[in-house]
């Protein structure tokens, strides 16, 4: 599974990807073991009191989990993940 | 006087005549201001089968009431008139400090009608009003052209002005004001040019009254809260500007990319707000008023394409780059600097070059046309050498200047051409996103995402969920975003304030500012009474429901890859809801009972 970061989540990871070839079942797994990786900053933009922050936008293959179970979103091992703060512009 | 100032001034450059007037308060109150009470004023004064370069066209630049207050990014003026790219009533919005200078130079409004036998400009200085001999600085630049009247006039002077694109009457024209800010869209360069119009020079040393200082303070600060701690009002724009569009768009799957032959460009993170701020940002900068600051002061060292100037913003980032399948963000800074300095609209420019590039791609257009330039995608010097040529007006630019349309319809493709009522289509696209193309093609003055920002709920994560490649439920969205645009247009916000704040907030600081009270809905309301007022007036010149549409590339062809891959635009299924939902007939028409409802 490939993650990408964009914007602020690149300075909080100080990484623009990352390759993760663990299998886990959704968005929450995933996130819990990112945020492990990456430390409380993370954590603390990731999720607030256990539920998805509000100002993230996370894709998986380029759709937003909110529209498609948020964390019990069901993840595959060739997945794409995509990690937003909430941006915007135009 | 509140809010408003009271008076409008009129300056007839033909016959030399120049009034003042008193602006209509009945008007101000049910159409606000700035692009409201332009329309009003084209739309009661103007005949919509003029010649847009014609004298019988006007030109208004119109702040706001929240123009020159402290109301948070309250800095924006409209420049209202018929549009020369396409024949719709044009308004187009520009930030920095000149509209504030205007109000408070004491005016609500310019209104600028006839046409000059010579090149000539505006100085204003509060009360007195000069019309002044031009020939010096016409045929310079933006920059040169600021500085040398502002050693003419006063150096704390605000110039409007246009560049030779203007003065040549590219139907891309922009006018730009305090060198980097631009009215950009629908070619009202051009109009400003037909009349011989290089500039406007501006002092004001008076202010705006406030009805109830103290609520309107409580107001503004309760609005300044909520945008500072909107997580994109607040620090997103200011981190990364608007060019941080970018990736999401990219990974979403609609970012139209080689002139929206696909909607994923594989390179898109090499021309990204993040790799900007990595490279080439010197600074953020604010517009008056403003706590955002979304615009990027840059530098480019690269001595292929060294400068310093302002920008990109993603829409030109877009147009200089995906689009045309370039991945050089130090070209695109350079084309970005160009027109700026030129007075070019950067999404027209950017997307005309795309559309050449296909043209030239598949053999409609060859060397011989492009003065020897190979167009093939993804050559960033050929881009900024057309930029140049365009600016200039030299060669093909002369085509180009011309816009996509008249291009692709010049070598039998009118299809190529990525418009929408012949003005080029922004970045996002329809196929992915069927808000946004609802919107495009329902636009009022063509192709244009800010309109009707859908792309805050359907991709931004603003407000509800929201599925982008779904179609119900988009055309009471788009209403919805048209409807409270058109009113902050009128009010001299900038739109990003809704990145925080909604008409609940602004009715309320409009009221607290003028004393004339909005309920909420009153102030969305006076947005719909713009909207229609605009659409009766494009009616009146001809347009029909058959004007409403999209290019058929977008109708017909899917996106080849990616996460919208095979989808097209569903505009069919949402077209009809979305005239029920204005109150319009079948054939897009404003109803009798619409046009009651709203004093029209």
């Amino acid at each position: 599974m490939r993650i990408k970061y964009f914007a602020t989540f690149r300075e909080l990871t100080r990484e623009n990807s990352y390759q993760l070839d663990d299998h886990l079942p959704d968005v929450a797994s995933l996130l819990e073991v990112l945020s492990d990786r990456y430390g409380t900053a993370f954590r603390d933009a990731v999720f607030d009191q256990g539920a998805m922050s509000p100002v993230m936008i996370l894709l998986v293959n380029g759709r937003n989990v909110r529209l498609t179970g948020g964390l019990a979103t069901p993840l595959a091992a060739q997945d794409e993940v995509s990690v937003f703060p909430m941006v915007a512009g135009g | 006087m509140n809010g408003w100032i009271g008076t409008t001034l009129r300056v007839d450059l033909g016959s030399g005549t120049i009034k003042r007037e008193a602006t209509n308060m009945t008007v101000a109150h049910e159409y606000i201001g700035a692009r409201g009470m332009g329309v009003k004023i084209i739309s009661d004064e103007v005949d919509p089968k003029a010649d847009a370069l014609g004298p019988d066209n006007k030109l208004v630049f119109a702040p706001g009431p929240f123009t020159g207050t402290f109301a948070p990014s309250g800095g924006r003026y409209n420049v209202i008139t018929k549009s020369p790219l396409n024949g719709t009533i044009a308004a187009s919005n520009s930030g920095g400090v000149f509209g504030p200078e205007l109000k408070f130079a004491g005016y609500d409004a310019l209104i600028v009608e006839g046409q000059s036998a010579t090149p000539v400009y505006l100085w204003i200085k509060n009360d007195k009003v000069e019309i002044r001999d031009a020939s010096a600085v016409w045929g310079m630049t933006v920059a040169d052209t600021t500085e040398a009247l502002r050693a003419d006039t006063d150096h704390e002077a605000k110039v409007a002005c246009i560049g030779p694109p203007g003065e040549n009457l590219s139907l891309i024209s922009a006018i730009m004001n305090e060198m980097h800010r631009a009215a950009g869209r629908t070619g009202v360069g051009a109009v400003m040019g037909s009349k011989k119009l290089k500039a406007i020079a501006v002092v004001g040393t008076g202010a705006v009254r406030v009805a109830e200082p103290a609520a309107f303070k409580a107001a503004v600060m309760d609005s300044c809260e909520k945008i500072a701690a909107n997580p994109v009002g607040g620090a997103g724009l200011k981190a990364y500007g608007t060019n941080v569009l970018v990736n999401i768009l990219n990974q979403t799957g609609g970012l139209p990319t080689r002139n929206f032959q696909e909607a994923v460009f594989e390179d898109a993170d090499m021309i990204g707000g993040e790799t900007l701020a990595a490279n080439q940002l010197v600074r953020p900068k604010g517009c008056f008023s403003c706590i955002i600051s979304c615009g990027r002061v840059t530098k480019v060292t690269n001595p292929l394409y060294a400068g310093i100037g302002e920008g990109p913003e993603y829409e030109s980032a877009w147009g200089f780059g995906a689009d045309s399948g370039i991945n050089n963000l130090d070209a695109i800074l350079k084309a970005n600097f160009l027109c700026n300095d030129y007075g070019l609209d950067t999404i027209s420019m950017g997307a005309t070059i795309a559309c050449a590039m296909e043209l030239y791609e598949l053999g409609y257009l060859t060397q011989e046309d492009t003065d020897g330039l190979e167009l093939v995608w993804g050559n960033a010097h050929a881009m900024v050498e057309l930029v140049r040529k365009t600016c200039v007006g030299e060669g093909f630019g002369k085509r180009l200047a011309e816009g996509s349309y008249r291009l692709a319809d010049s070598v039998g493709h009118p299809e190529l051409s990525m418009t929408v009522k012949k003005q080029e289509m922004p970045a996002y696209d329809p196929r992915a996103i069927q808000g946004i193309g609802l919107n495009y093609a329902t636009s009022n003055r063509g192709g244009c995402h800010v309109r009707g920002y859908t792309i805050a709920h359907e991709v931004l994560g603003q407000g509800p969920p929201t599925d982008p490649g779904a179609v119900e439920g988009k055309a009471g969205l788009d209403v919805a975003f048209q409807d409270l645009t058109a009113a902050l247009d009128s009010s001299g916000a900038c739109v990003f304030v809704t990145f925080g704040i909604g008409a609940a907030e602004l009715a309320n600081m409009l009221s607290t500012l003028t004393g004339f009270p909005y309920s909420p809905e009153e102030f969305v309301k006076a947005g719909a009474r713009v909207w229609n007022l605009e659409r009766l007036w494009n009616l009146s010149n001809g347009f029909t429901t058959a004007d409403d549409t999209l290019p058929k590339r977008l109708l017909t062809e899917p996106i080849p890859s990616g996460p919208a891959k095979g989808q097209v635009s569903r505009l069919a299924e949402m077209l009809p809801e979305y005239y029920s939902v204005r109150g319009w007939d079948e054939n897009g028409v404003p109803t009798p009972a619409k046009l009651a409802e709203l004093s029209l």
